[in-house]
């Protein structure tokens, strides 16, 4: 009989545990693209091949292959650095990249336009900072996302600690990275490599997708706790923590078109003592490595082997190789996603101004960089090198200069202005933003998104602004296509890319990350989307009860139907 | 040395005839050989025609012919000499001063030199070690021998023609007699060379031996270097107007580069060329500088003029030449003063003539002006095709060059001619020029290493299109170098194409700015030194093209190391190596 498994999972499985043909690839200097099986493979190194989409029409012409770089992606569980891994990583952005930090929606950083032939030596650059981009991509346990700031409190720095438990543990084991990588010498047993022998949890086949795992501290759901495959939520006595709720079963990502697709709201699984929750993670990722789907990659992700599958089967299974039950879930609230911008003291800990200092700065979707008269990039870097401070990213693209004593704010202020850095966003709308790299450097993407979402921010403020809006919380995120990168089905506001130009309009998510929005318009362009908004602003601010969220009051005013589950997202959908 | 006096294959003789013939002249003696030269010429007398009777056909006098060439010009001139020679009753023996020996010399009783000028004022690349002899104190003296010396240049260049009048002084030091005045001829140097070599032929010729009615003086020497018979059709003189087909900036948007692929549209009866050779284009001025000289001088930018300038003369070009005729014309003293001492080189200094213009403005006529300019040389490229994978047409790589300074934009006549005053369909003034001295082996077999950076990796499009064609199984290996692999990669899918079809064998490559530190192809040459060791032990031929001083001087040295270390020797061990290299045909340079 033929064989019904994906390509990826063949690919992966001749790969000798990764290794491909990426050497040999390295070495062909008349191209600056890898074999195509390698494509697949570098991601579990933590790189993708890209080409530079803005310039594919010219290219032939002039007798040039595709503008072909790599996209390097860094595994920082919780997001932490010091001052010189910040310098370090700064050095690289223009020694080796386009010259700009990309933080992602992810807590960590990207690279583009790495050409191939400076792709070793940027890898080395990274492990040199202790730093590595092993599994950053790929079908295994990805970067883990922490509650922001590991100083803020004590449990958020045993979210911190459990994340980055839980990254090493489920990282994968092959030898191939540092070969290949790393100069490292060869490690690989040809001869067991048939069976777990280099990756006993991974086997040769790895997952068959991607997997997330993120950690939250309440109030605060910045992680978007419910979009991923794998999430815990630290459950407080008076601050302490006792244990975490287990969730599963998240995600974003769907085809366009196809029904069988759609982003999922994650489930509770149960909850477990601090000491258990390591292994819970094993146990989720290795009934999800022996239960999913590899057959279909597009129904590959855990959430669609919970719907198969059913919750309590997969409780089950994971409670079976645990060997015991997980409690019931204790009662939780979340208060927002968002990042609370500008200075803000640890919760506990020493008194009054000994307290550390944390300043939450807004990053434009993420994209670190100088342009003439707002030189950010280069802000940083000065704050880095006077050591100031230790550096948080966030999973909203942010960046956290974390456990600066009192006597240094002043300091850190004077140079984030001499560098015309504004610690305060023009509107509450942008605040709340995030949107997808998309052009020109993602391969899926079918519109702009992070080159677009600014200025569209930027119309709609004026609507705001009719309707004095312009200081009320409202999340809006864009993607340049379903993937949802930016967690777009999870915002009040969504847009995702349909073709050039166009998007996909969603209403309707919960401010505080529980529920999924649903489609209100399709293929919209800017002007519309403009048209689309204002009315709904002029009626949210006249019409709503005393705290109201925007992503309930459309439900309660009739624009879009509450999604109660992700199996229901494409259901009663009236289209506007 | 006795030569034997076969008759030569082109001798009015059928095959057969030459055969039989030959057979017995084979065993004759020189004294049976006049007898047979005055009886047929008495026989032709006793049938009326008036003639002096053998008495002519006595052993003419010895002329060796010297020239230092780089591009071919002074070799084409020593060759038209030869021809020439025969009239004046010449015995003439022509010599490259690559292979020739200073024993040539001290053995000759005539001689002329063509001498060309490179660098900054060096010699031709293949004439350096004779050169050196000459000058040092072991060249034998030449009491009594007289000379004539033409020198190439460029009247662009500081030292104008440097070698010439330095072999021109070093003959006569030597106590040489000189036979006829030195020439200096500039780019535009045909017809007054053809004129000069008229005249000190007649002069070295002895007076006697003016040629006689009809014993034809057949050439017997052969010896010295025999010409390949490729006169081309097209010259600078008369070019072909030519259509450009194609007009592509191969470099990415972004790319501080720019480089242009051109396609002409040659197919003209006799328009020929060889991978290796150039293609010469005399190209049209940029009109905004035609107005500002015109403007500068006090003249209309008048049709006619206008015209004449833009296609026939040099605007652009500030020589000490160009001065010398201003300040002569304006009587200046201060144009005078810019020629005394250093003043020159330091006004020149990355200026154009009509900086001059402008800094010293006088009203002048046209004629006047066109007195000051010298004829509007043509720019020679490299052709990047095979005739044989394009037939009818010609591609050159063109570089643009730009550059900014005292406060004026300045573009290169040439290469923005077409970068930026020619579009397709348009049509350019070009012809060939043939260069027997980067060629690909005789032998389809033979490998070859290919070494350029930027335009310079035009003739290996070109060679490898060739061998593709004759199907010429020889190994290849190219050693590519510009400043960025994402949009510098000149051809890069062509190179791809070759590679995957066997036609390329390897490449490397080596691009200055895609990292922190610059790597050239020198660097590239070194990393893989093992390997090509044993490439040019199996025989290939070596081939660098491109920039002189930006790269050709490094990889010349980096070879050397290479050689040294195959060699188990120094630096010296390695330069006798590339010399042996050189002389032997197995390397070759095309650098400009
Ligand atoms: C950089 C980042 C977006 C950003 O603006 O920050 C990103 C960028 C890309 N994502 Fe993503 N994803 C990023 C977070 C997400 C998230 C959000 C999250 O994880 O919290 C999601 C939705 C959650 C989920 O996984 O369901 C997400 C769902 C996808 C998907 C859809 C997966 C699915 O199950 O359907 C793809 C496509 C795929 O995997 O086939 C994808 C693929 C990609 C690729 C690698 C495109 C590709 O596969 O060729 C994008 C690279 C673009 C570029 O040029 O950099 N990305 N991607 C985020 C990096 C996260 C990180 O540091 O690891
Ligand atoms: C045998 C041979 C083969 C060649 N093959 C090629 C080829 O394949 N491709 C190719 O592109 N060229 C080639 N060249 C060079 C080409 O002939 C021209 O010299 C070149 O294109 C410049 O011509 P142009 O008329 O554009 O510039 P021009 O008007 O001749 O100006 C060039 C002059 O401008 C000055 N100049 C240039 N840049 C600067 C600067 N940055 N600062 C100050 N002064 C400057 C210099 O004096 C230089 O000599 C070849 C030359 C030779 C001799
Ligand atoms: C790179 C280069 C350097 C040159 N340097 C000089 C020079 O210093 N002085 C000079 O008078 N002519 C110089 N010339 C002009 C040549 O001497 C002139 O083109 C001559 O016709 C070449 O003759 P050939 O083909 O026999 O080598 C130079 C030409 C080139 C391409
Ligand atoms: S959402 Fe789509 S377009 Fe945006 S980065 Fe992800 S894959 Fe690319």
């Amino acid at each position: 009989m033929t064989d019904k498994r994906a390509k990826n999972e063949i690919i992966k499985e001749n790969s000798h545990q990764l290794r491909g043909t990426l050497v040999e690839g390295l070495l062909d200097v008349a191209t600056g693209n890898i074999a195509e099986d390698d494509h697949q493979l570098i991601k579990f190194h933590g790189s993708y091949i890209q080409d530079d989409r803005d310039v594919r029409g010219e290219r032939a012409k002039k007798k040039l292959e595709k503008a072909f770089s790599f996209m390097i992606r860094l595994r920082i569980p919780g997001g932490l650095m010091t001052p010189k891994q910040w310098i370090a990583l700064d050095d690289i952005a223009s020694t080796y990249a386009n010259g700009t930090l990309r933080l992602t929606t992810r807590e960590t950083f990207q690279y583009h336009g790495v050409i191939k032939s400076n792709l070793k030596r940027t890898m080395q650059a990274i492990n040199a900072a202790c730093l590595d981009t092993l599994a950053a991509c790929g079908d295994v346990n990805r970067n883990v996302m922490t509650a922001a700031n590991p100083h803020l409190s004590a449990a958020h720095k045993q979210a911190y600690d459990l994340g980055k438990a839980i990254s090493e543990h489920l990282l994968p084991q092959t030898g191939a990275y540092h070969e290949i990588w790393l100069d490292g010498e060869k490690v690989e047993d040809k001869s067991r490599s048939a069976g777990k022998g280099e990756e006993p949890m991974y086997g040769v086949h790895y997952l068959p997708r991607k997997f997330k795992t993120v950690i939250a501290v309440p109030p605060d759901n910045d992680v978007d706790i419910f979009a991923h495959d794998l999430g815990y939520i630290a459950i407080l006595d008076k601050g302490e923590l006792t244990g975490w709720n287990v969730t599963i079963g998240g995600g974003m990502g769907m085809t366009h078109g196809d029904l069988n697709t759609f982003p999922r709201t994650a489930d509770m699984l149960g909850y477990c003592k601090p000491e258990q929750a390591v292994d819970i993670a094993e146990k989720v990722l290795t009934v999800q490595r022996d239960w999913g789907n590899r057959e279909s990659r597009a129904r590959a992700r855990l959430k669609y082997t919970v719907e198969d599958r059913g919750l309590d089967a997969y409780r089950a299974e994971v409670e079976k190789r645990l060997g015991y039950k997980l409690g019931k879930p204790k009662p939780f609230k979340f208060s927002g996603t968002g990042d609370p911008l500008g200075w803000r003291q640890s919760l506990d800990g020493k008194k009054g101004e000994d307290k550390p200092w944390h300043l939450t700065v807004f990053i434009e979707n993420g994209r670190i960089k100088d342009r003439a008269g707002h030189t950010m990039r280069s802000a940083f870097r000065e704050i880095a090198e006077l050591g100031l401070c230790e550096f948080v990213t966030t999973s909203n693209q942010n960046v956290i200069l974390s456990n600066v004593t009192a006597k240094f704010k002043a300091k850190i202020e004077a140079i984030l202005k001499a560098h015309g850095v504004h610690l305060d966003v023009s509107s509450k709308l942008r605040a709340n933003s995030m949107a997808c790299v998309a052009l020109p450097t993602c391969g899926l993407a079918l519109a702009e998104s992070e080159r677009f979402l600014p200025e569209l921010i930027t119309a709609l403020e004026d609507g705001l602004d009719k309707a004095g809006l312009r200081d009320d919380d409202i999340v809006i995120r864009m993607t340049g296509c379903p993937n949802g990168c930016s967690r777009p089905y999870l915002a009040e506001i969504g847009l995702v890319g349909r073709n050039p130009g166009l998007y996909n309009l969603y209403l309707g998510a919960a401010f505080d990350g529980s529920r999924l929005s649903k489609l209100y318009a399709q293929d919209a362009g800017k002007d519309r989307i403009i048209a689309l908004l204002e009315p709904i602003f002029l009626a949210y601010a006249q019409q709503r009860k005393a705290g109201e969220r925007f992503g309930d009051f459309v439900i309660r005013a009739g624009y879009v139907k509450a999604t109660t589950a992700g199996n229901q997202f494409h259901a009663d959908i009236k289209l506007a | 040395m006795t030569v034997t006096p076969l008759l030569p294959k082109n001798a009015p003789f059928s095959p057969e005839e030459i055969d039989l013939l030959n057979k017995v002249v084979a065993r004759t003696t020189p004294q049976q050989r006049s007898w047979l030269a005055g009886f047929f010429a008495g026989f032709e007398a006793a049938q009326g025609s008036a003639a002096l009777p053998a008495a002519a056909a006595k052993p003419r006098a010895p002329l060796t012919i010297l020239y230092g060439s780089e591009s071919g010009n002074s070799e084409t001139l020593a060759l038209k000499a030869k021809k020439i020679a025969q009239k004046h009753g010449l015995d003439a023996k022509v010599f490259d001063m690559a292979d020739a020996d200073m024993a040539l010399l001290a053995k000759a009783k005539n001689i002329v030199v063509y001498a060309a000028t490179w660098g900054e004022g060096d010699p031709p690349a293949r004439a350096i070690d004779f050169y050196a002899a000459l000058m040092s104190d072991a060249a034998p003296r030449l009491d009594g021998v007289r000379f004539a010396v033409l020198s190439l240049g460029d009247t662009a260049y500081v030292h104008f023609c440097a070698v010439g009048k330095a072999i021109d002084a070093r003959l006569e030091a030597l106590g040489g007699i000189r036979a006829a005045d030195r020439i200096d001829l500039d780019l535009d140097f045909a017809k007054q060379a053809a004129v000069w070599t008229e005249g000190a032929l007649a002069k070295l010729a002895p007076p006697e031996a003016s040629a006689s009615g009809t014993v034809v003086h057949v050439d017997f020497t052969g010896g010295g270097y025999e010409a390949e018979d490729d006169e081309p059709q097209f010259t600078a003189e008369a070019p072909l107007e030519a259509e450009i087909a194609t007009l592509i900036n191969l470099n990415g948007s972004g790319s501080a580069r720019e480089t242009w692929h051109v396609e002409i549209a040659t197919d003209a009866a006799g328009f020929s060329y060889l991978p290796g050779d150039a293609i010469g284009v005399l190209p049209e001025n940029d009109p905004e500088l035609a107005d500002q000289v015109l403007r500068a001088v006090g003249l209309q930018a008048d049709g006619a003029l206008l015209l004449k300038v833009l296609t026939g003369y040099d605007i652009t070009t500030l020589s000490r030449a160009a001065v010398e005729n201003y300040a002569k014309l304006t009587g200046r003293a201060d144009v005078k003063k810019l020629l005394e001492g250093d003043a020159y080189a330091k006004f020149s200094f990355d200026r154009q003539l009509v900086d001059v213009f402008e800094a010293y403005p006088e009203k002048l006529t046209a004629e006047q002006l066109l007195s000051v300019l010298r004829p509007l040389p043509g720019r020679l490229y490299s052709v990047a095709s095979s005739l044989k994978a394009h037939p009818g047409e010609a591609h050159l790589l063109v570089g643009a060059v730009r550059w900014a300074s005292h406060g004026k934009k300045r573009k290169g006549v040439a290469s923005t001619f077409f970068a930026d005053r020619r579009k397709v369909g348009g049509s350019a003034r070009v012809y060939v020029k043939p260069n027997r001295h980067f060629r690909l082996p005789e032998d389809g077999h033979k490998p070859i290493i290919m070494i350029g950076a930027g335009t310079g990796v035009a003739p290996y499009r070109a060679f490898i299109e060739e061998r593709v064609e004759l199907a010429a199984k020889g190994k290849s290996w190219l050693f590519f170098g510009e400043r960025n692999f994402t949009n510098d990669f000149l051809y890069q899918l062509e190179w791809q194409d070759h590679l995957a079809a066997g036609a390329l064998s390897k490449i490397d490559t080596a691009f200055s700015r895609d990292q922190p530190e610059k790597i050239y192809v020198q660097h590239r040459l070194w990393e893989r030194r093992a390997e090509l060791q044993s490439w040019i032990a199996d025989g290939a031929h070596v081939y660098v093209c491109g920039d002189e001083k930006g790269m050709a001087k490094d990889v010349d040295a980096t070879l050397v190391k290479i050689l040294a270390e195959a060699a188990k020797g120094d630096d010296d061990a390695g330069r006798a190596k590339l010399k042996e290299l050189t002389k032997a045909g197995r390397y070759q340079r095309d650098v400009y």
